[in-house]
């Protein structure tokens, strides 16, 4: 009992030594360096994604590499080895957590794995800028670290302004057909609730069908739409949780000329807009994230007062702004749109001295 | 006898010691089992000397040695288990899965309010049984051990997917972060428990009569037969030992990401075979060594970190581990020939 006791209070003494130790620095980073920014050929990034078998995550590590070379500071990409290699990921982190870096930029693969990699971090005095998924707060506390910055997506906001604008186009009084993603997917039912509040603010007589979980799958969300098209003819449109699953909605029998709305802005959604297969894809971009990572982390080094948390942009793309869209096209990724067709709010960029 | 003579004996008779020195080394180095026994050594110490001049400020600091144990602590207590079945001729393609299966029953009786040390034993024994399927279907029905523990990674990723409805359950336990944060004498408290488990495994292989029947078993089942060795009875200990590591991994897996995770981990399942074959434990079964496998665990994990250090792109991470794993075992079996 005695050395548990002792065990506790050395522990909090540990934290509470660390989060001073925090403290301290973080006075530094905002007065002492500002007497000598570094400069940006001498700052040093380093940043690990998820698993690069998936697109989005591509398009992140691309942004954050062609905003260091446009800025030009270091920066060392690397990811999980795998999209669901949890300690993996950790693993990646720790080794880099030894190099000389000012600052971190990590993407979690699950809330927690990278709390204790992030901890050991904010104990030696580095900067961490967390980008689209968000490590959890309760479990960064426990580690003792600390996220300067947070940018990433909100897909609640995203599926609700899906709703309000499917509802301005179809009408009010209709029922729409619901397809989700893998069922009790934290992203997915943020879109899906989202969507569906959004149409309930704009027409507080509109029926749903569903939703369906279609697993993110094409085919599955195709058997799953001719199955509801059958049950209720009366289905006016389809909102599906990601591309891939409007795409398979696009085949169904009997879609006609049925609004479908996905959500991504892949490069195959986007060819399916041009083409009037599908109506819009709700677009992210996973490039803008990359870039304001990278501008978040130059802001720390080189002492500024970094903005706490970003909402990363979210754009409706329809048949009105898709030939724009088409023009940003990036020369490597699967997300064809490197940036929005329009303006976004950007509250790093300003905030970098040159 | 005259002095000269005496002296020219005397350094005839020096030459040829020497020689057979010279040749006793000679043989040595021929002999496949000192190769495929000292190689894995030999890599180990190439490569941290590599990275040790390519980056020296950043690979070889105690911090980073640190880290390098601590990635590596999980894969070497699971690398245990393979050993075991490799070393019966048999593979357990399962444990990986199993893993996740244990640490999801972790997340349960921790959220159920188990103590801590009841959800370690629920975890292990519920690789445990895991195991002991295997091996009984392997062992009685006599199915290919392949098909069967690919058959169990399915059935335990999904029963993990099952049990947890697919949501990660987040574990906040001081003890167990500690487990994974705390060291002595610069040495995680993760690597202690993987070494006792090594050095346990090292004993049990070597100086009881069970390891000296599972080897037999591995290098001639007939023989070992006829010898009066129940081979259902080893089988079925050898998966069940496998599969109880793989659950009691789970624990520390959960202690390393603060979380159970239900999603199937399938990076350690490769880590696990390569550095069986690599730490030089012939797939035909029959011989074994634990300490191998164990380096190789530490080598891999070194050349994980050391390409992160040095800043390798990812896609050639992958190109590089596997370069090595391929040169390692046919190195290994060229002089097995």
């Amino acid at each position: 009992m005695e050395g548990n006791k002792l065990r506790n209070s050395k522990i909090k003494f540990t934290i509470a030594l660390s989060s001073a130790l925090a403290l301290v620095f973080a006075a530094a980073t905002t007065s002492a360096v500002n007497a000598a920014p570094k400069k940006l050929k001498d700052i040093r990034i380093a940043a690990v994604v998820k698993g690069l078998d998936n697109p989005f995550f591509i398009g992140i590590k691309e942004g954050i590499e062609e905003t260091a070379l446009k800025y030009g500071v270091f920066a060392n990409v690397q990811a999980a080895p795998g999209l669901n290699d949890a300690i993996g990921q950790a693993n990646k982190l720790d080794s880099l957590a030894g190099q000389n870096y000012d600052c971190y930029i990590v993407i979690p693969i699950s809330s927690n794995n990278l709390s204790q990699a992030v901890g050991k971090i904010t104990k030696r005095g580095k900067t961490v800028i967390n980008i689209d998924s968000p490590i959890d707060a309760a479990s960064l506390r426990a580690a003792g670290g600390k996220v300067t910055s947070f940018a990433g997506t909100d897909n609640l906001a995203a599926g609700k302004a899906g709703g309000k604008d499917m509802i301005a186009k179809i009408g009010t009084g209709k029922t729409i057909g619901l397809i989700a993603g893998l069922a009790g997917n934290v992203t997915s039912n943020a879109r899906i609730d989202g969507f569906k509040a959004g149409a309930l603010e704009a027409d507080p007589t509109v029926k749903f069908v569903g939703p369906e979980n279609a697993d993110w799958d094409t085919t599955t969300a195709l058997n799953k739409a001719n199955a509801m098209l059958l049950a209720n003819p009366n289905i006016a449109a389809f909102f599906a949780a990601n591309d891939q699953m409007a795409q398979g909605i696009s085949r169904a029998t009997g879609i006609g000329t049925k609004r479908i709305y996905g959500v991504d802005g892949i490069s195959d959604a986007l060819t399916l807009v041009k083409d009037g297969k599908i109506s819009a894809t709700i677009s992210q971009y996973p490039y803008v994230m990359g870039q304001m990572g990278v501008q978040a982390c130059i802001i720390a080094a080189q002492g500024g007062k970094v903005p706490a948390s970003t909402i990363t942009p979210y754009y409706i793309i329809d048949s009105s702004n898709i030939d724009k869209a088409l023009t940003n096209k990036s020369t490597r990724g699967f997300f064809p749109n490197q940036l929005p067709p329009g303006k976004y709010s950007n509250p790093y960029a300003s905030k970098i001295k040159k | 006898m005259s002095v000269k003579s005496s002296r020219e004996t005397a350094s005839a008779e020096a030459e040829a010691v020497s020689k057979s020195k010279l040749d006793d080394l000679r043989v040595t180095f021929r002999d496949p089992f000192f190769w495929s026994r000292w190689l894995v050594v030999v890599a180990f110490l190439l490569i941290v000397l590599v990275f040790g001049a390519l980056s020296p400020e950043a690979f070889l600091k105690t911090y980073n040695l640190n880290n390098i144990l601590v990635a590596s602590a999980i894969p070497a207590i699971i690398v245990v288990g393979q050993t075991f079945t490799v070393a019966t001729a048999g593979i357990d393609l399962s444990v990986s899965s199993i893993m996740t299966f244990g640490a999801v029953c972790f997340g349960l009786a921790f959220t159920n309010g188990w103590p801590l040390y009841q959800c370690v034993i629920f975890s292990t024994l519920a690789g445990l049984a895991c195991g002991v399927v295997n091996g009984l279907i392997i062992a009685k029905r006599q199915v290919n051990d392949f098909i069967v523990t690919l058959g169990m990674l399915s059935v335990a990723a999904g029963a993990a997917l099952v049990l947890s409805d697919g949501k990660p359950r987040q574990i906040i336990d001081e003890r167990m972060a500690n487990i994974a944060i705390d060291e002595f004498a610069n040495i995680p408290y993760l690597m202690f428990i993987a070494f006792a488990i090594v050095l346990a495994a090292h004993f049990v292989l070597f100086h009881t009569r069970f390891g000296t029947h599972l080897l037999a078993v591995g290098g001639d089942s007939d023989a070992a037969r006829a010898m009066g060795i129940s081979i259902v009875k080893i089988k079925v200990l050898v998966y069940a030992i496998s599969g109880s590591l793989a659950g009691f991994a789970g624990v520390l897996a959960i202690s390393r990401i603060g979380a159970a995770e239900p999603a199937a981990n399938t990076a350690i399942l490769l880590n696990s075979v390569a550095a069986v074959v690599l730490g030089g434990v012939s797939l035909f079964g029959g011989r074994a060594t634990i300490l191998g496998p164990f380096v190789a665990t530490l080598l891999l994990q070194a050349l994980s970190n050391g390409l992160t250090i040095l800043g390798v792109a990812s896609y050639y991470q992958y190109v590089a581990v596997g370069v090595v794993v391929i040169l390692s075992a046919s190195l290994v079996r060229t002089a097995n020939k």
